[in-house]
């Protein structure tokens, strides 16, 4: 399998006032293709900031990443968001869907971003929608759905692209238990089918058991 | 339509119409205005042009925009018949006076059976004007419920008996006789200016020449130069008129500026989820410019309906004469669109240079 993301001893300062606090202290990870990992850690031991510096939502004070051969600490601003739009999908906790646009209206909204085909892949939508079971909430718009329903639209919205890999910040955290078993059996499948690589940030133990590595953190390191 | 532009505006309805309103307001402004002026100018010379006389002879400062005077003695009449190349020649006093619809109107005071065939204008209903009380209108005058036989209030306390209708329309739109006027200035043997028409018109400047020597010490001009558009008559106009320009495409720009910074601030977060969906620069100012846009073009439209409908009503209430330009209503056009494009320019750059991570978090 080949590494699909390999970050070299990340750190990440912030400079709050005139204080500087030290999110990530060296943090190295290597990711291969299709697998499914959870990180795992108490809340403030820099797990969000480790997946916005990996999806490129933020840079580095020091240290390397590179995600599927492509450099994205070197990169500019622009070509940075470039790499994201083409190789990652993010999932977030509170969903994040757009209200004004129906479920299939967020998928093509990802579609026109990427502009792949002039921002239209119906097979592809129609496909992703059927294995996440949402056929028939395609013109439902997003308070029209359950909790549930709304994360496997964000998690349709994330994929629908084909990136690289998914970066999954606590996409149960929202949902009851039912909803999140759900939703875990959806990045299962995912990774079964498709051999799709995902990261999920995750403080559900029942959650990383699903996965095929859990990274520890604490205190900005990996344990 | 499944768009992101057009469910945001659907989104929040009021402040969609609030936006399409201000700059509908711009554009109607910039219409009427403009109308207005350019219906009043192309009116004035449409009746100028209806004057066939070549020459005026008049006193120095004898007539303004809206003033004159009956400062010239009649007796010119005559010696002007002797001058060398003069065909015909016929008194006129005009008369401007306050009107209540619109500020300034006028009267001519003629002898209608000199000036009539001067003129080539001839009466299509009634008689000519006799007695020190009827004036005969042109069919605009006429149309606004003035028949035959109705009274009219011109000046001064009475009424005045409408004897007859008359086409074209040329100078003013109500004439009475010239003795008549005469008497109500207590202006004996006076008018305003005396028209002259030439033999032949292409003998007008040396005819001119001819008069202006016999007769030095008044004024000899030109028709065609004296009854020149409203926007050289009135210093300024062209000027205001600009001003007025610019300032309705600021106002759209700042309606359009206003709104869109309020629409930006509440929705940030999404505007952090494009960027985390990879959205570019570019995508995010584009996707706020085409709300922009829509909104002007929203704006644009009803624009030009509310300043047709306004035009229609002030036309019917009035009498005032609305001629709307292609070329005003492209500026017009260019207003609204660049004005909204321009005003959602820096909420937009604004926005596209976020920092997505803090967007994410906003609430």
């Amino acid at each position: 399998m080949a590494t699909i993301l390999k970050a070299d001893n990340l750190e990440k300062i912030y400079r709050v006032g005139k204080v500087d606090v030290p999110a990530l202290r060296g943090v190295s990870l290597a990711v291969q293709e299709g697998e499914f990992i959870a990180v795992m850690g108490p809340s403030g031991c820099g797990k969000s900031t480790m997946l916005h510096l990996l999806g490129g939502l933020l840079t580095p004070t020091k240290g390397r990443i590179v995600i599927d051969g492509e450099d994205l600490t070197a990169a500019s601003d622009a070509k940075r968001t470039d790499i994201r739009r083409r190789k990652i999908g993010f999932v977030f906790q509170r969903f994040n869907l757009f209200p004004t646009l129906t479920a299939e209206g967020n998928l093509r909204l990802a579609e026109r971003i990427h502009g792949k085909n002039g921002g239209d892949d119906p097979d592809r939508r129609r496909e992703i929608l059927r294995m996440l079971r949402l056929q028939d909430k395609m013109h439902h718009k997003p308070l029209e759905l359950s909790g549930g329903e709304q994360q496997r639209v964000a998690l349709a919205r994330a994929v629908v692209n084909r990136p690289a890999i998914v970066l999954a910040d606590e996409p149960t955290g929202n949902l009851d238990s039912e909803n999140s078993e759900l939703v875990l059996k959806m990045f299962r499948e995912l990774n079964d089918r498709f051999n799709q690589t995902i990261i999920m940030i995750t403080h559900n133990p029942e959650a990383a058991a699903a996965c095929q590595r859990v990274i520890q953190m604490r205190d900005g390191h990996i344990v | 339509m499944d768009s992101l532009v057009v469910s945001n505006l659907r989104q929040r309805p009021l402040r969609s119409v609030i936006s399409v309103i201000g700059v509908a307001l711009g554009v109607a402004l910039v219409m009427l205005f403009t109308g207005l002026a350019h219906g009043m100018s192309e009116d004035l010379q449409k009746r100028s042009s209806n004057v066939t006389a070549e020459i005026i002879f008049t006193r120095p400062g004898a007539i303004g925009f809206n003033t004159s005077s009956a400062n010239l003695s009649t007796k010119y009449v005559e010696l002007l018949k002797t001058i060398e190349g003069v065909e015909s020649v016929t008194p006129v006093i005009t008369y401007f006076y306050p009107s209540g619809q619109f500020g300034v109107d006028k009267v001519d005071g003629v002898e209608w059976e000199s000036f009539s065939k001067m003129n080539n204008i001839r009466l299509i209903q009634g008689h000519a004007p006799n007695a020190p009380d009827e004036i005969v209108i042109d069919e605009t005058k006429a149309a606004r419920n003035h028949p035959v036989g109705s009274t009219l209030k011109v000046f001064g306390p009475g009424l005045y008996r409408v004897a007859g209708i008359y086409a074209p329309e040329s100078g003013a739109r109500a004439k009475m006789s010239l003795k008549s006027l005469q008497d109500l200035l207590e202006s004996q043997d006076k008018c305003t200016f005396i028209y002259v028409k030439v033999k032949n018109p292409s003998d007008q400047v040396a005819v001119a020449k001819r008069i202006d020597a016999k007769f030095p010490g008044n004024k000899v001009q030109f028709t065609r130069e004296v009854f020149a558009s409203i926007e050289s008559s009135i210093p300024g106009l062209t000027i205001f008129m600009r001003v007025l320009v610019g300032l309705a495409a600021i106002v759209s720009a700042l309606v359009v500026m206003l709104a869109m910074h309020t629409t930006i601030t509440e929705r940030t977060r999404e505007i952090g989820i494009l960027k985390a969906m990879g959205a570019s620069r570019f995508y995010i100012i584009s996707e706020i410019e085409r709300e922009a846009l829509l909104i002007s073009f929203l704006g644009l439209i009803v624009g030009f309906a509310l300043a047709a409908l306004a035009g229609f009503g002030i036309h019917k209430a009035t009498g005032l004469i609305f001629q709307f330009g292609g070329w005003w209503a492209l500026t017009a056009a260019l207003i609204g669109l660049l004005g909204g494009a321009l005003g959602a320019l820096y909420p937009a750059a604004r926005a596209a240079n976020l920092d997505p991570v803090t967007a994410l978090a906003y609430e």
